[in-house]
C-alpha cells in the first residue's frame, strides 16, 4: 500500500505549515515595527498593519497564506517589499548545491564507515567507533575552523570565504569544498553510528545466519539479505539528517560568507520578516517530509513479507 | 584477577570520567589562573603571539590567553544546566510512560518521536529571537534531547517491570514511587549518566552555533563561541585567536562525549 505513506506525508506537511506559520507569527514585535524603526506612532503602526493584513485572526491569515502557497504566490517581504518567490529562487541554487553536495559525501562515507565499524577487523572497528564519537561530538564551527586552518591557512589550497556564483554554484567545486566537508563530516559520523547498529542487528538475524551456514558467498548475502534489511533504517536516517543538513546551512553559509537560503533565514528571523521566514521554513519542511515519505516507501518495498504486492 | 590488572581495569573505567571532571574544573575556574583583564584592549588587533601575550591578541587587541581561560565558565554552566533539565524531564516522563501501560503513555512517546524530526538548530534560532540568552539553548536542548531520553528510559522501565528485583519489591507492598526511585532508577544510573553527557554535548553544540549566528552572550563576554565569531576573519594574522577557543571547545566536547560513551557500557 503506497497510498498510506502519501496521505501521511500530506498530513505532516499541513501540520508543519500551521506550526511554521504560528512560529513566525509568534515572533515578538512584527515587521511593521522593525521597518518603522520605532519612530511611528501607535496609529501609524495600526494603519500599516491593516495595510499588510496583519490585524486579521491568525487562522484566517494561515488559510490565506496556504492558498497563496498552492498558487505559487508567496507574498512580499515586509522589510524590502520584494517578491518572496524571487528572493528564495535567487538563493535556492547555492543552498541546494551545498546540501546535495553534502549528501553525495555523506551517503558513501556512511556506508564505508558503517561497514568498517560492524564487519571490519577488531582494531579498525574500535578506531572507527572512537573516531565517529569524536567527530559527531564537535561543534560544527570547530570543524569549519579546523578545515579552514588546514586547507586555507596552512596549505593555501582554497579561500576561507566562498563567494559562489548565485546561478551556477556547481561551476566552482573548489569553493564548495570546505562548506560541504564542514556539513558532511559530523553528519556522516552520526549516521555511521546509527547504521552500524542496524548492520550488526541484521547479521544476527536467523535467516542471515542460516544463509552463512549454507555457504552462500558473502557478496550474495550482502546483496540479498543485509542491504534490504538495513535499507529502511538507512533511508530514514538520511531523511532526518537531510533536515539537519539544511538547518546546518544557516551556520555554514554564515561562516563561509555564502548568500544562500540559510543565511536568508538567519537575517529574516532577525528582522522579523515573517513571509520570508515562512517560505524558507516551508521549503525545509517540504524537503524533510519528502525524505520521510521516501523512507516510508522504501520500508514498504523492502518488507520481506511483500505486503505491497 | 591480579591486583595490578584490577587496578588498571579500574583506571581504564574511570579515566574518561576523571578527565571530564578535570576539564570541567578548568573550564569553570580557568579565569583564576590569570590576572590579565580579558576585556581590556592591550595591544594592536590580531598581533601574533609574543612574550607578553603568549597567544597574541584578538580583533580588539585583547589578550587571547586571558580570554580563553575566562571563556569556558558560562558555556559549561549553560550546557550543564540544559543537560540536567533535559535529562530530568525526559527521565521523569519516560519513567511514567514506561510504567503506566496506558494509551496516554504510548501517545506521549509517539508525540515525542515527532519532535525529533524537527531541525533543532532552526527551532533554537526562532526561540533565540523570543527569549534572552541563555534560554534558547536550554529550551532547544530540552525539546530536542528530552524525547530521546524519554524513549530510552521508557523502554528500560518497561523491561524493568518484569525483573525479579522489581517484582519482589512490589510484592513486599512498597509504593510505586519508592520502587521507581529505589529500584528502577539506581539500576539504570549508567544509562542516565550517559544520557546526561550526550545532552551536554548537544547543548554545547547548540550554544556554539547560536553564538556564531549572533545570538550568544553580549560583548565583552569572552565566551569561546563568541571568540570564534569575532576572530574568524583575522585567522591569517593570528591563527591562535581562533585555534585557542576551538581547541578548548574540542577538548570540552570530547571529554564529555567519551565519558558518556564509557558510562553507556
Amino acid at each position: 500500500m503506497l497510498l498510506r505513506p502519501l496521505l501521511r506525508a500530506a498530513l505532516l506537511l499541513l501540520i508543519s505549515s500551521l506550526l511554521v506559520f504560528l512560529a513566525a507569527a509568534a515572533l515578538p514585535g512584527d515587521a511593521v515595527e522593525v521597518r518603522s524603526g520605532g519612530r511611528a506612532s501607535a496609529e501609524q503602526l495600526a494603519a500599516l498593519r491593516a495595510e499588510a493584513g496583519l490585524d486579521r485572526p491568525v487562522l484566517v491569515r494561515w488559510a490565506d497564506w496556504l492558498t497563496g502557497l498552492l498558487t505559487g504566490d508567496l507574498g512580499r517581504s515586509l522589510v524590502t517589499g520584494r517578491e518572496v518567490a524571487d528572493l528564495v529562487t535567487g538563493r535556492l541554487w547555492v543552498s541546494s548545491a551545498l546540501v546535495l553536495g553534502s549528501l553525495l559525501v555523506v551517503v558513501p562515507l556512511t556506508a564505508v564507515l558503517a561497514w568498517a565499524g560492524a564487519r571490519g577487523p577488531a582494531a579498525l572497528r574500535s578506531i572507527v567507533s572512537a573516531g565517529s564519537t569524536a567527530v559527531a561530538a564537535l561543534p560544527q564551527v570547530v570543524v569549519a575552523v579546523v578545515l579552514v586552518a588546514i586547507f586555507s591557512v596552512a596549505l593555501d589550497l582554497v579561500p576561507p570565504v566562498s563567494l559562489l556564483p548565485a546561478q551556477a554554484p556547481w561551476t566552482r567545486p573548489d569553493l564548495l569544498f570546505l562548506p560541504v566537508l564542514t556539513l558532511a563530516l559530523p553528519t556522516a559520523a552520526y549516521t555511521a553510528a546509527l547504521l552500524r547498529g542496524a548492520l550488526e542487528d541484521a547479521t544476527g538475524l536467523p535467516h542471515v545466519k542460516d544463509a552463512r551456514v549454507r555457504g552462500l558467498p558473502r557478496r550474495t548475502i550482502l546483496a540479498r539479505y543485509l542491504v534490504p534489511a538495513v535499507a529502511p533504517t538507512a533511508v530514514r536516517s538520511f531523511a532526518v539528517v537531510t533536515g539537519s543538513l539544511i538547518a546546518g546551512t544557516t551556520l555554514v553559509e554564515s561562516v563561509f560568507g555564502m548568500a544562500g537560503l540559510g543565511e536568508l533565514l538567519v537575517t529574516s528571523v532577525g528582522s522579523r520578516d515573517a513571509p520570508v521566514v515562512q517560505a524558507v521554513a516551508m521549503l525545509v519542511a517540504l524537503a524533510v517530509v519528502l525524505g520521510l515519505w521516501l523512507a516510508d516507501v522504501v520500508a514498504v518495498l523492502t518488507d520481506p513479507r511483500g505486503s505491497h504486492a | 584477577m591480579s591486583p595490578t590488572a584490577r587496578r588498571s581495569g579500574l583506571l581504564v573505567r574511570w579515566a574518561p570520567a576523571g578527565a571530564a571532571a578535570a576539564v570541567l574544573v578548568l573550564a569553570l575556574c580557568g579565569g583564576w589562573l590569570t590576572d590579565v583583564d580579558p576585556a581590556q584592549t592591550l595591544t594592536r588587533p590580531w598581533s601574533p603571539p609574543s612574550g607578553e601575550h603568549p597567544l597574541g591578541a584578538d580583533a580588539l587587541g585583547r589578550d587571547v590567553l586571558a580570554r580563553t581561560l575566562h571563556g569556558g565558565r558560562e558555556l559549561a554552566l549553560v550546557a550543564g544546566a540544559a543537560a540536567l533539565i533535559a535529562t530530568s524531564c525526559g527521565a521523569v516522563i519516560g519513567l511514567w510512560a514506561g510504567w503506566s501501560r496506558s494509551r496516554v503513555g504510548s501517545a506521549v512517546a509517539a508525540g515525542a518521536d515527532l519532535l525529533l524530526a524537527l531541525p533543532l538548530l532552526l527551532v533554537a534560532l526562532v526561540i533565540a529571537v523570543a527569549v534572552p540568552v541563555p534560554w534558547p539553548v536550554i529550551v532547544a536542548t530540552v525539546l530536542g534531547g528530552a524525547p530521546l531520553t524519554l524513549r530510552v528510559v521508557a523502554d528500560a522501565t518497561r523491561n524493568a517491570r518484569h525483573t525479579g528485583y522489581v517484582e519482589a519489591a512490589l510484592s513486599r507492598g512498597e509504593p510505586t514511587l519508592t520502587v521507581l526511585l529505589r529500584e528502577v532508577v539506581p539500576a539504570h544510573r549508567g544509562l542516565l549518566s550517559a544520557d546526561l553527557g550526550i545532552r551536554a554535548v548537544l547543548a554545547l553544540q547548540l550554544a556554539t552555533a547560536l553564538a556564531v549566528l549572533g545570538h550568544g552572550p553580549a560583548p565583552p563576554s569572552s565566551d569561546w563561541a563568541v571568540m570564534l565569531r569575532e576572530n574568524l576573519t583575522g585567522m591569517p594574522l593570528n591563527p591562535a585567536a581562533v585555534l585557542a577557543p576551538a581547541f578548548a571547545l574540542t577538548v570540552l566536547a570530547l571529554v564529555i562525549a567519551f565519558a558518556a560513551r564509557q558510562a553507556q557500557r
